[in-house]
């Protein structure tokens, strides 16, 4: 089942994989209010060139790529839709200020998304529950999401146990138009989420068996320490937050039609 | 000295008709190997409930009669207090494992327990290392063979170094290979740390050679008990749907037909041999 297999986690080492996954969560956001604040297109590019060393320093490149023209079609639409409003808006005329601004949208978009992919791409599921732990996020709800991942790939296979059996009686999953193929999977959901059901009351049993909620105050093998990296992004968070907001409110950004302006004046 | 007595229980689920342990009294000495056999449906899994208070903490339903394990008394303990002395591994090795590492998951219990970093990190060692798996530790519980999967229960177990282990049919998944090394492990378990086991098992074959308790029950009550190589002699046993030994059904075979093995009963093909080979020789 290629859908889940972007879900199963794979045990990587790299000087990004190993950061602290609540630091990285707070970079992540500095970069995501950083490209809320600024509208231009230079900002926003040069926001979308510093992600990458962390994509290369993480070796992930290829996901990287794949998730970006996932985004590609989000992005078009954004583009079009902004052009199409400023042709209507301003009276069947386009600029090349309102191209500009397209693009920036659009820019901007692509700046959360990266940052967004390199964040997951780069944090492993069991670092993450790790960090709502340990962020003092109520056990249940990290345990929940930690259990959630470990059985994704465990009912990956069951409902492709269940859709060869149903087959093997006659039932036909790829005919029909598309109400009828969505009905046709019927008969597949509803052994799925009996068993998981039934699989739930095991776990509850074996959770149970294993002292669940015998203290209030569960320790944990691990501990999510900082080290190094961190510190250091740490910093680089608190200098990009620092120049965005000096940038955003005591200097003014020159856009390119700026520049282009000055140039054909310059030339006539 | 007993470190289980159940006294006249009866146990009914909610919402069932008749009860599923009916009248049923058992005493269990410490480092005892205790192997329960019977056929499906006849109260064998709801007993291993009760053994840490599953039931009826957990299931509820209506019991009556005295359990006492561990010297603690069931009915007035929550599970999470019986967990400390009872560990129970379940048939399904997929479905008693949470965590998205090995390790983890043998830390789960002492996490629930409390306990500090540095104990726990040795306690977790020390179990993988018993259950020999010490090398899976950072895999994923997904990722590993059902066998394996299983011993990551048994060590999870472990790690909470209780005085009795239940395993309920812990080898139905598994090929018969992957369960004789789970039965190894268990018969070590039982020799070395002295741990009282308790196996519910269909499979005679393989597990009668380490017992030396055997429990038959059907219809919610015992109806034998005792010594393995008394018991499995006696007739009345293989009307129920009990699995005898091969080994055991071929000595009573020859011993019928007046072939001279007057030893003891074999419980394994092993032993069986060895008889065979002394008497052809003399």
């Amino acid at each position: 089942m290629s859908v889940f297999d972007g879900l199963k986690f794979r045990k990587v080492s790299s000087p990004i994989h190993n950061l602290d996954p609540r630091i990285k969560f707070i970079y992540v956001i500095a970069i995501f209010i950083s490209a809320i604040l600024f509208s231009q297109i230079l900002p926003l590019a040069i926001l979308f060139l510093m992600q990458l060393p962390f994509v290369f320093l993480a070796g992930v490149q290829k996901q990287w790529v794949k998730s970006l023209r996932g985004a590609a079609f989000l992005a078009t639409f954004i583009f079009v839709i902004n052009i199409v409003t400023k042709f209507f808006y301003n009276n069947w005329t386009i600029q090349f200020s309102d191209i500009e601004i397209a693009l920036s949208m659009t820019m901007r978009f692509v700046v959360l998304v990266e940052s967004f992919s390199v964040f997951f791409l780069t944090t492993s599921p069991d670092y993450l529950g790790l960090a709502l732990e340990q962020s003092r996020m109520p056990y249940e709800f990290a345990f929940a999401f930690t259990t959630a991942v470990r059985f994704v790939p465990v009912l990956a296979e069951e409902a492709q146990t269940i859709m060869d059996a149903q087959k093997a009686r006659g039932l036909e999953l790829e005919k029909g138009n598309l109400l009828k193929r969505i009905r046709n999977y019927i008969p597949i959901l509803v052994p799925l989420i009996v068993s998981a059901i039934r699989r739930s009351l095991e776990l509850a049993e074996a959770m149970e068996s294993r002292a669940w909620g015998a203290v209030k105050k569960r320790t944990n093998l691990y501990l999510l320490k900082l080290h190094k990296g961190d510190y250091i992004l740490i910093s680089i968070t608190a200098i990009i937050l620092i120049t965005t907001l000096y940038l955003r409110f005591f200097v003014t950004i020159p856009s390119i039609t700026y520049y282009i302006n000055l140039i054909s004046n310059f030339f006539s | 000295m007993a470190i289980i007595n159940i006294s006249n229980l009866v146990y009914t689920y909610p919402g069932a008709s008749k009860p599923s342990i009916d009248g049923l009294s058992l005493t269990v000495e410490k480092g005892e190997f205790v192997l329960i056999t019977g056929p499906s449906g006849c109260g064998k899994t709801s007993l291993c409930r009760t053994f840490n208070g599953l039931i009826p903490h957990f299931y509820h339903g209506e019991l009556s009669g005295q359990i006492i394990v561990a010297e603690q008394d069931i009915i007035s303990k929550q599970t999470f207090d019986m967990a400390k002395h009872v560990g129970l591994v379940f048939q399904n090795p997929e479905n008693q494992l949470f965590a998205l590492s090995v390790e983890k998951d043998v830390a789960f219990g002492l996490e629930n327990l409390g306990m500090n970093r540095e104990e726990m990190r040795k306690r977790v060692d020390w179990a993988l290392n018993l259950a020999d798996i010490y090398n899976l530790r950072e895999r994923s519980p997904h990722e590993v063979s059902g066998g394996q999967q299983q011993r990551v229960a048994i060590a999870a177990v472990l790690a909470m170094q209780p005085e009795i282990i239940v395993l309920d049919e812990p080898t139905s998944f598994l090929d018969p290979l992957s369960a004789e090394r789970i039965f190894e492990v268990i018969y070590k378990l039982n020799q070395e740390q002295g741990i009282t086991v308790i196996l519910v098992e269909h499979r005679l074959d393989l597990t009668a050679k380490y017992a030396n308790h055997l429990v038959v029950m059907d219809k919610g009550k015992i109806c034998f008990e005792g010594n393995p190589r008394n018991l499995l002699c006696n007739e009345e046993i293989s009307h129920i749907g009990v699995g005898i030994p091969k080994a055991t059904l071929l000595y009573k075979k020859l011993k019928t037909a007046g072939f001279n093995v007057n030893q003891q009963t074999p419980l394994s093909s092993d032993e069986l041999a060895d008889q065979l080979l002394k008497a052809l020789k003399t």
